[in-house]
């Protein structure tokens, strides 16, 4: 048995460590080409321990929780946490990584600036490794910030906006004042900003819980004591400042442009920020915290249920509304990201449902189960397609979706690996996303039964089909029905080929596991009911349908553009919060700045230094007459009322 | 006191021998006269250290400013050459026997010992005297070395039989005869004129040297008269101390002529060593102001050698002009630093809170004129007397670097608080 603390420092360093010497070498370009061997193998070494942990360390508290002393005084500890969640998404995040990593040798080479990408792109996995790990609020947010900062160097990785390849949206296409066009600097910038305006309020949050409760360690915290003292409308505030920092990172409604535009950076990030990092870090600390809150246990606590019902419906919409978003596209990646919003925007929903669901499998909430297990199969599924959209691109220098079944042929792996991801992915029996999602029908379905909420089983179902067909047409268009690529170039690209074949295998794993592990049974009882059988029978059929059609001419106008302007929220991002901020700066500038520097730094202090100045020196004439007249006036008048004081004494 | 000569009042007699002979030599040689100044310091400063330990580190301080005077005198021919360095020996004698008497007429002496060689001293010009400078400079002088021994002796009058009005009447002559004798605002007049149209070579004396004396005399007949209006008087010496900060260090600021620069200068600093007189009613923190006072003045002084000889010889070694500058804003630890941070102690123990943000506001208006003055004085390096000069006074200012004063001079000036406190 290893130490554990030597573990978790192989686990979170080796990643940076490996790629500082890229870092140091990246004038080299002999150097440069060979040490991103050395930077994959430090993620390879995050395998191994996250693999170590998962079958070694114990998975009950107390003794899955390891702490080292770092702050004490504020509550701010190195603490790490081996539960379920994060022994299961360590592996994940780990593995994920890897894979992406092995494909991005071949992907990245050539590129203009490796150092860059491979130190960002192992801070980016090492952050998220922090943030699965971590039990302490104050650490989890370090991660937290690490996965911000890396993501804004990663999207913006061409920052030269040299290339339309690693652009996002038509070149020219003009909506009203704006234009639907993004280079990759401009897509870096927009991540940055959304995702601080969400950490903001939750750093705000961590500070007041720490005030309120003296504890940081989210396993620690008395949830239960801690809402109660501050009320209904204080446990809102906190957890809705709490949620902005999730809702931004995981790019809900609205606040999902920038997901759309990370779509600029190399498409082995955009793999990476879809699975197993950034937006599913939003909702996986919502897992994770939810897990510790037992919400389910505190249904007398005022406030709690208004704010898991926001995040109910906040999951929910941004699902229809990225299925949606997504049926109008045509660009690989964009679709893809639509679609993934909508994955996580479901993972919420499941979680946020874990506050009505009382049923329990192996002591293990099933609503929380379910959310968590649609983030694993949806990790590798979504990181498999990426890695093909990546694997396209390259071959035929286009973003936008095309291809045949001519060129298919051509393409036999990705083909077979887009066939693999997106029917294991869309819920279809008996495939492994299948299983979960009747579970998650199943949850909804207790909602409508139990407590009689229709609407979250019929957005469910919508967003099910839609999903469906939107992840067939991707198939379609760059595999059956899509027009012939204007290039081809189809050698090469073996660690490609590796990366995503590794990636997709794992979805066979995983349906593996699902029929062999105690708290997945329930997926496979629920898999076997007649509702999830017949809404899984519904997204086979959407499945089909939109593989022979996967553009209706007639709607390709209306409503198919408005799908395809993401239903104009770019006006949101770009045009009202901007201008807003003008205006209030403007405001600020005319009337407050003009108010204090005009008036008081460049009117009345120079003023009274002029005034003092200038008799000061009105008084040097230079003749000795004045000065005496001075003196003697000054020394006259001071012994005066020296006399005068000394009277009255 | 009496007829007993100890060592001490033996080496000072000796010195005054010796410089009396070498004056009356250099009208053969003049150079007779600059050396009977240089032993006549020795031998007194021996005197000093066989007797007196404790005076150590303030007379050598003096020693220093004293023989850097001295040297700097090499670059004037005077018409009085050779009498010249006896005057500046004089000066330096006198204020380095100050401390080491508790008579009250040998006070006043050394005030009016050290006064009268400055009325010769800043008439010094080369080919004639600067007779114009010199009646705008004596004027004042007489009117405040009157002021000041009226002031003085009415004063130690009250002390014996106590008057309150006469009190008030005394401290405030006093007062204003040393606002007027070192130039403090308002009776500040005759600095900048003085300043910029006397030879910078004597002025770097009337500005060093000359300023020592009348503190320490002032504030020994403070100290040794105070009595229970002196809390409420106090409040005057800050009054008049926060106007001359100001009417300082604005004057400097909008002034072009370098000379004049420096003189308002002087009034802002004759503005800060005053205001630390609000202890003279607290004897327990009289330490503090001694402390404060000196090192300001040895800092003032050092600066006003450096920039006064760089303004004569068209300016000295870069470097050396912005550590001076330094010096006089108050960057830690140059010497400027400890003596800005010892006044503002002392303000702080008696409870002048205003007036140590009016310092602290002070000292960041002073800031861009300093910088400005080495900018415009700093040259490359050349080996010559000016720069040489510059040196040593920067050598100066950076004691305090190697010897933190907390450790060294704070307790001399400890132990010279008790002093002067047994001696009066």
């Amino acid at each position: 048995m290893i130490d554990a603390w030597i573990v978790f420092l192989l686990l979170l360093l080796a990643p940076v460590v490996s790629s500082i010497p890229i870092v140091l070498a990246y004038k080299s370009k002999e150097w440069t080409e060979k040490l991103p061997y050395l930077s994959v193998f430090g993620i390879f070494i995050s395998v191994l321990m996250s693999l170590y942990i998962f079958f070694t360390f114990p998975k009950e508290l107390p003794a899955s929780q390891f702490a080292y002393p770092w702050i004490p005084d504020l509550g701010i500890n190195i603490v790490l946490i081996t539960d379920y969640l994060a022994r299961y998404m360590g592996v994940v995040t780990a593995l994920i990584a890897f894979f992406i990593a092995v494909y991005g040798l071949d992907y990245m080479k050539g590129d203009y600036r490796p150092s860059w990408y491979w130190f960002f792109f192992n801070l980016f996995t090492a952050s998220m490794l922090l943030v699965v790990y971590s039990d302490n609020l104050f650490l989890l947010f370090v991660g937290w910030e690490g996965l911000g900062a890396a993501s804004w160097g990663l999207i913006g990785h061409w920052f030269r906006d040299d290339d339309d390849i690693a652009y996002v949206g038509k070149a020219g296409r003009k909506v009203g004042p704006l234009e639907l066009s993004w280079p990759p600097s401009f897509g870096g910038w927009r991540a940055i900003s959304t995702i601080r305006f969400g950490d903001v309020p939750m750093f705000f949050a961590i500070a007041a819980i720490w005030v309120l409760t003296g504890n940081l360690n989210i396993s620690e915290i008395d949830w239960g004591s801690l809402f109660m003292g501050i009320g209904a409308a204080g446990t809102i505030i906190l957890m809705l400042c709490f949620l902005m920092g999730l809702f931004t990172k995981s790019a809900q409604v609205p606040f999902s442009e920038w997901l759309m535009t990370a779509m600029t950076g190399p498409t082995t990030v955009s793999a990476l920020l879809h699975s197993a990092t950034m937006v599913a870090a939003g909702a996986f600390v919502f897992l994770k915290v939810t897990w510790y809150i037992e919400p389910w246990h505190l249904h007398g606590v005022p406030g709690l249920e208004v704010v898991y019902t926001v995040v109910l419906f906040v999951g929910l919409l941004s699902g229809l509304y990225g299925a949606l978003a997504g049926s109008g596209m045509l660009e690989r990646k964009v679709l893809l990201a639509a679609s993934t919003m909508s994955s996580i925007g479901l993972m919420f929903a499941a979680g946020a449902a874990s506050f009505w669901i009382h049923e329990e499998i192996a002591g293990i909430n099933l609503a929380l189960l379910v959310g968590f297990w649609y983030m694993a199969v949806h990790a590798f599924a979504k990181a498999s397609l990426f890695l093909v959209a990546g694997h396209l691109i390259h071959a035929t220098h286009s973003r936008f979706c095309c291809g045949g079944l001519e060129f298919a042929k051509r393409m036999k792996t990705p083909f077979i690996a887009t066939i693999i991801a997106t029917t294991f992915l869309v819920g279809m029996p008996p495939l492994t996303a299948y299983w979960v999602k009747s579970a998650m029908d199943e949850v909804m379905e207790l909602l409508w039964h139990e407590h009689h909420m229709l609407i979250p089983i019929i957005l469910l179902i919508l967003t099910s089909l839609i999903y469906s067909a939107i992840m067939a047409r991707f198939l379609s268009l760059n595999f059956v029905r899509g027009e012939k690529p204007e290039h081809e170039h189809l050698e090469g690209g073996g660690l490609m080929k590796l990366g995503y074949t590794m990636m997709v295998s794992v979805l066979f794993i995983l349906l593996y596991l699902i029929f062999t592990n105690a708290e997945t049974e329930a997926f496979v009882h629920a898999g076997y009911a007649s509702v999830s059988f017949a809404v899984g029978a519904g997204a086979l059929i959407a499945y089909v349908l939109a593989v022979y059609v996967p553009r209706l001419k007639v709607f390709s106008r209306v409503p198919g553009t408005f799908f395809n302007d993401r239903m104009y929220l770019p006006f949101l991002n770009d045009y009202i919060v901007p201008k807003t901020g003008f205006f209030i700066s403007r405001v600020v500038q005319n009337y407050g700045n003009r108010g204090i520097d005009g008036f008081f730094n460049t009117r009345v202090i120079p003023g009274l230094f002029g005034i003092i100045s200038r008799g000061i020196r009105a008084i040097q004439t230079g003749y000795l007459k004045s000065y005496v007249k001075i003196v003697l006036g000054l020394v006259m008048v001071f012994l005066v009322i020296a006399s005068l004081w000394g009277l009255g004494l | 006191m009496g007829l007993t000569l100890n060592v001490m009042d033996m080496g000072m007699l000796s010195a005054l021998v010796i410089l009396t002979l070498g004056s009356i030599g250099s009208f053969k040689n003049s150079r007779l006269g600059f050396y009977g100044a240089l032993i006549a310091l020795v031998i007194a400063f021996s005197g000093i250290i066989v007797s007196a330990a404790h005076f150590v580190s303030y007379g050598i301080f003096i020693l220093v400013i004293a023989i850097i005077n001295l040297v700097s005198l090499e670059a004037i021919k005077s018409e009085i050459k050779g009498v010249d360095y006896g005057l500046v020996a004089l000066m330096a004698l006198a204020t380095m026997y100050i401390f080491n008497t508790g008579d009250f007429a040998l006070v006043l002496a050394a005030l009016v010992l050290v006064s009268v060689p400055t009325y010769i001293l800043v008439m010094v010009r080369e080919g004639g005297a600067n007779v114009e400078v010199g009646i705008k400079y004596i004027t004042f002088m007489v009117l405040a070395t009157v002021l000041f021994l009226i002031g003085a002796i009415i004063l130690v009058y009250t002390k014996n039989a106590f008057d309150g009005s006469l009190y008030v009447l005394g401290y405030v002559m006093l007062v204003l005869g040393l606002c007027l004798e070192v130039g403090v605002a308002p009776l500040h007049e005759w600095v900048p004129d003085v300043f910029s149209s006397a030879d910078p070579i004597p002025i770097s004396i009337i500005a060093s040297l000359a300023k020592i004396v009348p503190f320490i005399a002032a504030l020994w007949i403070l100290v040794y008269t105070s009595c229970d209006l002196t809390v409420s008087i106090t409040l005057f010496t800050a009054v008049i101390a926060a106007i001359s900060m100001f009417v300082g260090n604005i004057g400097a600021l909008t002034s072009k002529e370098l000379g004049r620069v420096l003189g308002y200068s002087t009034v802002a600093n004759m503005g800060y060593v005053l205001s630390c007189f609000v202890v003279v009613a607290e004897p327990a923190f009289i330490y503090l102001a001694l402390a404060g006072g000196l090192l300001m003045l040895f800092a003032n002084a050092a600066g006003k050698i450096g920039f006064f000889n760089a303004i004569k010889g068209g300016g000295a070694y870069s470097p050396l002009m912005y550590l001076l500058a330094f010096s006089f804003i108050g960057v830690p630890p140059l010497m400027g630093f400890w003596g800005k941070l010892f006044i503002l102690l002392s303000l702080a123990k008696m409870e002048y809170f205003w007036l140590v943000a009016i310092v602290v506001v002070n000292s960041a208006i002073s800031i861009p004129y300093y910088v400005r003055l080495a900018t415009e004085l700093g040259v490359d390096w050349k080996p010559n007397l000016t720069n040489f000069i510059c040196l040593a006074a920067v050598v100066m200012v950076l004691v305090t670097v190697f010897l933190l004063p907390v450790e060294w001079f704070y307790s001399t000036m400890e132990v010279i608080a008790q002093t002067v406190g047994i001696a009066i």
